[in-house]
């Protein structure tokens, strides 16, 4: 099954029961299927939120796997229904458009409202063609509203597949900023580098320097690149009293590879999450989903 | 006053305002809001100025008020003064159905009479006319010049548009113009506003004297010298001069919301449920909060 296909079979499953809802969905689908125009179609996407619940997707494991299947890195995990009918229709829009469809979308982001945002951006993995998209997603990456950021940013293959390294590291390290998890950015344990480290000891340094917290997600930008610079960094937070902070730190030593000395501290730890961590760490949950452990929102 | 209230400010200009006073309104009770769009105290020059205005009361405005756990609604509308540049009006026009639509947006408004001219009134029938095909409520805006005429004329055209009476609302009224307001039918806003417009000792007055029914109390605070916390401080004067709680909770609450919820757009059972601020999820370097310790989980006053 295509993605396009999964969402259809999701939002018609939970629409079943309502007869209104669903037929209106039926009847604008069939609209765009026949033809309209860029205001039309902004305007269904807009009009949507008249008739479909904001209500949680809430995908079944078996539907999550649909998604990967469909395609790597896609995950519907937190989506809500309003944001899956949207989609539906964006996608329908792009097949009945042709090549038509880029102006017609652009039009869309130039009068959406933030909720629409948020559906938009969860739409471009989805396209065909979604990588002629790229400047529109960084434009996501550029918003302070933290729902839209996320909407781009976290559970979306996107920019780990169509974003330049400049584009990249700034959306990592702005996720720190924002607060939001950065955990959740598709494929980080695969594109950190030496560069994205040194950002982030810098900010580091620059929190210590002003007597502020590290934010704990920071330790996730270092992976094996933080060298030593790194290694006294997270020395430091470790011997520390902020309990987040010294989990974190901890998966960290075990994702520079340092085992042996997350083995000599886990003997003689006395706090016992950060214990786990350590233990957990040395046991292989090292990479960037152990930090979801590490995340308030759960 | 003895117990925590909660207000409903339906008319208040959050673009001009900082965050200072989200906390204060916060702090004061004040749960949702309507802003309404305006003019920005000078004439815009180009259709991008109004695009990129209607955006952000969609977009970040509502996003600014969510970190306060102020409920953020707004009124999208062409205001009377920038309806007679009318090559630019008609431009608007055509992109205010784009907006009308969006989550949260309440009414039509804030439009109406500012001279009173020919180009304020074919964009005030229009929007009247937009409105009532699409069942929506109207708020409008009086005139500070030659008012109770204007008032009796905007109640008069809605009134032949067909707009019903109950989606009507007429703002910035006075003791002279609450009768015309209130025997049409349609509801009665008073803005506390200092010097202008009305004070909090006048709201008093009119609520003993017309009682609370229809009646509205909002601040219109904006980027002139006017008062985030009128509704709340104007509530506090009423219940110290004797006004029943009941009565001034139909002022500052209940009748605002019966009025914009005729829209569908307002989660009624949300803004009634206990706000809860999580700061923490919301801290942001570059965003509205910088720095401070996030207030986590502090409830706001009932």
């Amino acid at each position: 099954m295509t993605a396009h296909d999964c969402l259809s079979a999701w939002i018609a499953a939970r629409l079943a029961g309502d007869e209104r809802v669903s037929t209106w969905r039926e009847e604008r689908r069939a609209e765009i299927a026949a033809g309209v125009d860029d205001t039309r179609f902004a305007g269904l996407v807009s009009l949507a939120s008249r008739f479909i619940p904001r209500a949680a997707l809430a995908p079944t494991d078996a539907e999550l796997e649909e998604a990967e299947v469909a395609l790597a890195g896609w995950n519907p995990e937190r989506w809500d229904l309003l944001e899956a009918a949207r989609v539906e229709l964006i996608l329908d829009h792009a097949r009945a458009a042709g090549a038509g469809f880029e102006a017609a979308l652009e039009g869309a982001f130039r009068y959406a409202d933030d909720g629409e945002l948020r559906a938009l951006y969860k739409s471009l993995a989805l396209l065909p063609g979604g990588e002629q998209f790229a400047w529109q997603a960084k434009e996501g990456c550029r918003t302070n509203i933290v729902p839209v950021f996320e909407s781009i940013a976290c559970d979306n293959p996107y920019p780990f597949r169509h974003f330049d390294d400049v584009a990249w590291k700034q959306l990592c390290i702005k996720a720190i900023f924002i607060d939001a998890p950065l955990w959740r950015v598709w494929g980080l344990d695969r594109r950190l580098s030496p560069d994205m480290a040194r950002m982030a000891l810098d900010l580091v340094d620059e929190r210590r320097s002003a007597g502020r917290d590290v934010q704990h997600e920071l330790w996730l930008c270092l992976g094996e690149h933080g060298g030593e610079r790194g290694l006294e960094s997270l020395e430091r937070e470790l011997a520390g009293d902020r309990i987040l902070g010294r989990r974190a730190a901890a998966l960290a030593l075990a994702r520079a590879g340092r085992t042996e000395r997350l083995q000599a501290l886990v003997e003689t730890e006395g706090e016992p999450t950060v214990a786990q961590a350590m233990r957990d760490a040395l046991e292989g949950h090292h990479d960037q989903g152990a930090f979801r452990a590490l995340d308030p929102r759960n | 006053m003895d117990a925590p209230m909660r207000f409903f400010d339906p008319h208040i200009h959050m673009t001009s305002r900082t965050t200072d006073d989200y906390e204060a309104m916060a702090a004061a009770g004040i749960r949702a809001i309507v802003e309404p769009a305006f003019w920005l105290g000078q004439p815009r020059t180009t259709i991008g100025s109004f695009v990129d205005y209607y955006a952000s009361l969609v977009g970040w405005e509502r996003f600014r008020a969510s970190q306060f756990g102020v409920a953020h609604l707004c009124a999208i509308g062409l205001n009377s003064k920038e309806a007679n540049n009318e090559s630019l009006a008609k431009e608007v026009l055509e992109v205010l159905p784009r907006y009308a639509f969006k989550e949260g947006v309440v009414a039509i408004g804030e439009i109406g009479y500012d001279e009173i001219t020919a180009a304020e009134e074919r964009a005030y029938e229009w929007q009247l006319e937009f409105a009532r095909e699409n069942d929506m409520v109207v708020m409008v805006h009086s005139p500070h010049r030659d008012k109770k005429r204007g008032i009796i004329r905007s109640i008069e055209v809605a009134a032949n548009v067909g707009v019903p009476m109950e989606k009507l609302v007429i703002d910035h009224n006075t003791e002279e113009t609450v009768e015309d307001t209130l025997n049409a039918g349609a509801w009665a806003a008073f803005t506390i506003y200092p010097n202008t417009k009305m004070g909090s000792q006048r709201m008093v007055e009119l609520v003993k004297k017309y009682g609370p029914e229809r009646i509205i109390v909002d601040s219109s605070a904006d980027w002139g010298v006017s008062d985030a916390l009128s509704v709340p401080r104007t509530a506090k004067l009423m219940l110290e001069q004797g006004v029943d709680a009941e009565a001034v909770t139909k002022v500052t609450w209940q009748n605002a919301l019966d009025a914009y919820a005729q829209s569908g757009q307002i989660d009624v059972e949300a803004l009634l449920a206990k706000p809860v601020i999580d700061q923490s999820k919301l801290f942001s370097d570059n965003s509205v909060l910088r720095g401070q310790e996030p207030r986590v989980d502090a409830a706001m006053p009932n």
